[in-house]
């Protein structure tokens, strides 16, 4: 999860960094969960609510009936007149908080044609029990202040015994029941959201799971960028494998881009450097004004033509991704060559790597720098050159470089000469080769992979060539 | 000492066959690859000048197939592609030098000069036996000091032999290597300008081995 340091401004996307995926789909599905969960909260509490109502009522509901059959109980004038039959008066204690004194439960019975009240359980001890009116309803259930000012919840029911129509009326009051509810409330909202956190955590795990080939993605994509690998894993889920069979036909054609622009740079400087020797010889083995003003033309036009094939090149030749070369062979393959091209000269090329290293970059690149050094150092040395090649860390930018270093036993540069050398993209007009030796190349080279290209006194007696280049992480 | 030129571009051809010719070597020319390849399979070249932009056959896999066969003359290659990779690919494919385009003329001759010395074991430019002298680089001879006028043939034969001095070089090796492929082998002027040369550099220079050739110099061991 590292960001690369020297990634250029440029290729930064633009606009506001969007929420992560992992981000998006655990805050949907808590959101989602978080609501089912309420409502199902909701809905229990409810559903707990209407039955403990009703089971309330059913027990208010046997005092009336109880009240009811005591009122008209008439088992020893059996034979008198049903309709003269005469109310008796209550005394119902059918449950005991009936007599004790503003306990909560109630009863009162009155003429419906009348609100006096005509009977009364004990505990209202002759305060009224403030029904609402019945109307012509046969039954009614409601909540009223009680005479302790708590909340009552009361049934009311009609009868009609002989000619007269009663209500009875029986209330308790409700606070233990609400409490009930409170109670079992607080234990559904705890459950719910243990429940709910479980669920949460259940998500992010299935989530992080879920798109952890995302990241494997994004790893095999980010290797192959530093040039670690050469191509992307493609052994990934249906959904996104597609994706990395696109991204490697991607980083193909991208390499075959460049080597395309690489071969028509190539094919131009075939193309002009041919007939470009003729006119020159040519010019040069006549005589006369013009034959002079072709050579000295021809000649400025080579350097030209070098000059700006040598940018195309270079241009071409930016950033291929996932590109990554050992040094050692092909350092090898050039000092072997050099001592063919050397051979008359009697120059000993010592080469000198310890362990194993990799260049993150194209084997031509650093043949052609390295190229051009030890080229150099052949060309000025007296009998000795030596090569190498040592891993060092950057510690201003913490990337893994190594330093090349060619020396000679030659003359050497001043130290004017050397800071001229090096100077990087000399400018067209400038079209006198500094020192000759092709070291402005080597730097802009080197620059464009984040390297850099210096030059000292060697302790040989000559020049110390030192070319730092960014090197594989060791694994 | 014969040379020979592989080069598609007639002009650069002509001029590379003209200016050889003139620093006093025997060139034979090809101007594609196909063809280039067979001459350099059957005719004994002392040097090659072989471009690498050829067409039918490119000059890496010429001068890969030569080495392959067994082929060991020296070979210059000339190349456009001058990035080091090129080179380097020229040289290991049994490349001896390169010479990047555009060139100089100068610049050509002297590399291939170095080649067809260093080949003969030489490390001067300057080849001398007894009192003969030869100056490969102005193309001069003098005999104790004093110069002498050699004609073209002579001064290859000479050169030759001072190349490869001490060892029997045959009637047929030298007209292989004096002569270009056009040349009517069959002749026996091959002794004629032996005769001649004596002449010029002193009959003792150039010792006859009967039935088996020439020899300039005191005997090498190989």
């Amino acid at each position: 999860m590292t960001t690369e340091p020297d990634a250029p401004a440029g290729e930064k996307s633009s606009g506001k960094p969007q929420r992560s995926l992992a981000t998006r789909l655990v805050f949907v599905a808590a959101l989602w969960s978080t609501i089912a969960l309420a409502l199902a909260g909701v809905f229990l509490v409810s559903l707990y609510q209407s039955a403990s109502e009703r089971a309330f009522d059913a027990q208010l509901k046997i005092h009336i009936k109880a009240l009811i059959s005591e009122m008209i109980e008439t088992g020893s004038n059996a034979d008198s007149d049903v309709a003269n039959q005469a109310v008796k008066a209550p005394a119902y204690r059918g449950d005991p908080r009936f007599s004790l004194p503003l306990s909560g439960w109630y009863w009162t019975v009155r003429r419906a044609s009348s609100p006096s009240i005509l009977y009364a359980s004990e505990s209202l001890v002759g305060d009224p029990l403030n029904t609402p009116p019945i109307a012509d309803r046969e039954s009614s259930a409601s909540f009223i202040t009680g005479p302790t000012g708590d909340e009552v919840r009361v049934l009311q029911q009609r009868i009609s015994i002989g000619d007269e129509a009663y209500v009875i009326a029986v209330g308790a009051a409700t606070a233990g029941f609400w409490a009930d509810i409170a109670e079992f409330s607080r234990m559904v909202t705890l459950t719910l959201c243990i429940v709910g956190l479980g669920l949460i955590l259940a998500i992010f795990l299935q989530v992080r799971f879920g798109l952890k080939p995302l990241t494997r993605l994004r790893a095999s994509l980010s290797a192959v960028r530093l040039g670690e690998a050469e191509r992307i894993d493609e052994a990934l889920p249906g959904e996104i494998a597609p994706l990395a069979v696109e991204l490697n036909a991607l980083i193909v054609s991208n390499k075959e881009i460049v080597e395309r622009a690489r071969t028509h740079v190539g094919n131009l400087a075939h193309g002009l450097k041919t007939p470009l020797s003729v006119i020159s010889n040519e010019a040069r083995a006549s005589e006369g004004p013009l034959a002079e003003k072709v050579a000295e033309q021809s000649a400025i036009m080579s350097t030209q033509i070098q000059h700006h094939l040598e940018r195309a090149r270079m241009a071409a030749q930016r950033r291929v991704i996932g590109v990554s070369c050992e040094t050692e062979p092909v350092l090898a393959r050039l000092i072997r060559a050099m001592g063919k091209i050397y051979q008359d000269k009697g120059i000993k090329v010592a080469f000198d790597q310890a362990g194993d290293l990799r260049f993150r970059g194209e084997s031509q690149d650093l043949e052609e720098m390295s190229g051009n050094l030890i080229d150099n150092a052949c060309k000025w040395a007296a009998s000795r050159v030596d090569v190498g090649v040592v891993r060092k860390s950057d510690q201003a930018t913490n990337r893994e470089m190594f330093a090349l270093t060619v020396e000679d036993d030659g003359p050497g540069l001043s130290p004017e000469q050397r800071a001229e050398a090096v100077k990087r993209g000399r400018r067209l007009d400038e079209t006198v080769p500094g020192t000759g030796l092709g070291l402005s190349i080597v730097a802009d080279l080197a620059a464009l992979y984040g390297g850099t290209l210096q030059l000292d006194s060697s302790a040989l007696g000559g020049l110390k060539a030192t070319l730092v280049l960014p090197a594989l992480t060791p694994e | 000492m014969r040379i020979l030129v592989v080069e598609d571009d007639s002009d650069l051809n002509r001029q590379l066959v003209s200016a050889l010719e003139e620093a006093g070597y025997v060139v034979d020319s090809a101007s594609d690859g196909e063809e280039g390849h067979f001459l350099g399979d059957t005719e004994p070249y002392d040097a090659v000048v072989l471009d690498l932009g050829l067409p039918t056959l490119d000059g890496l896999s010429v001068l890969e197939n030569w080495r392959r066969d067994g082929r060991t003359m020296p070979v210059l290659i000339l190349t456009a592609r001058d990035r080091w990779s090129d080179k380097v690919a020229g040289i290991d494919a049994g490349a001896d030098d390169y010479v990047a385009k555009p060139f100089h003329m100068e610049e050509v001759l002297a590399r291939v000069r170095a080649l067809v010395r260093r080949a003969a074991g030489h490390a001067s430019n300057e080849l001398t036996s007894g009192s003969v002298r030869l100056d490969l680089r102005a193309g001069r001879v003098t005999v104790d000091g004093s110069p002498i006028k050699l004609t073209s043939h002579e001064y290859r034969l000479l050169s030759y032999l001072l190349h490869h001095q001490g060892k029997v070089i045959s009637r047929t090796e030298l007209t292989e290597h004096l002569y270009d492929q056009d040349f009517d082998r069959d002749s026996n002027t091959v002794e004629v300008f032996v005769g001649r040369l004596r002449k010029k550099i002193g009959s003792d220079m150039i010792e006859t081995i009967r039935g088996l050739g020439y020899r300039l110099g005191a005997a090498s061991d190989d």
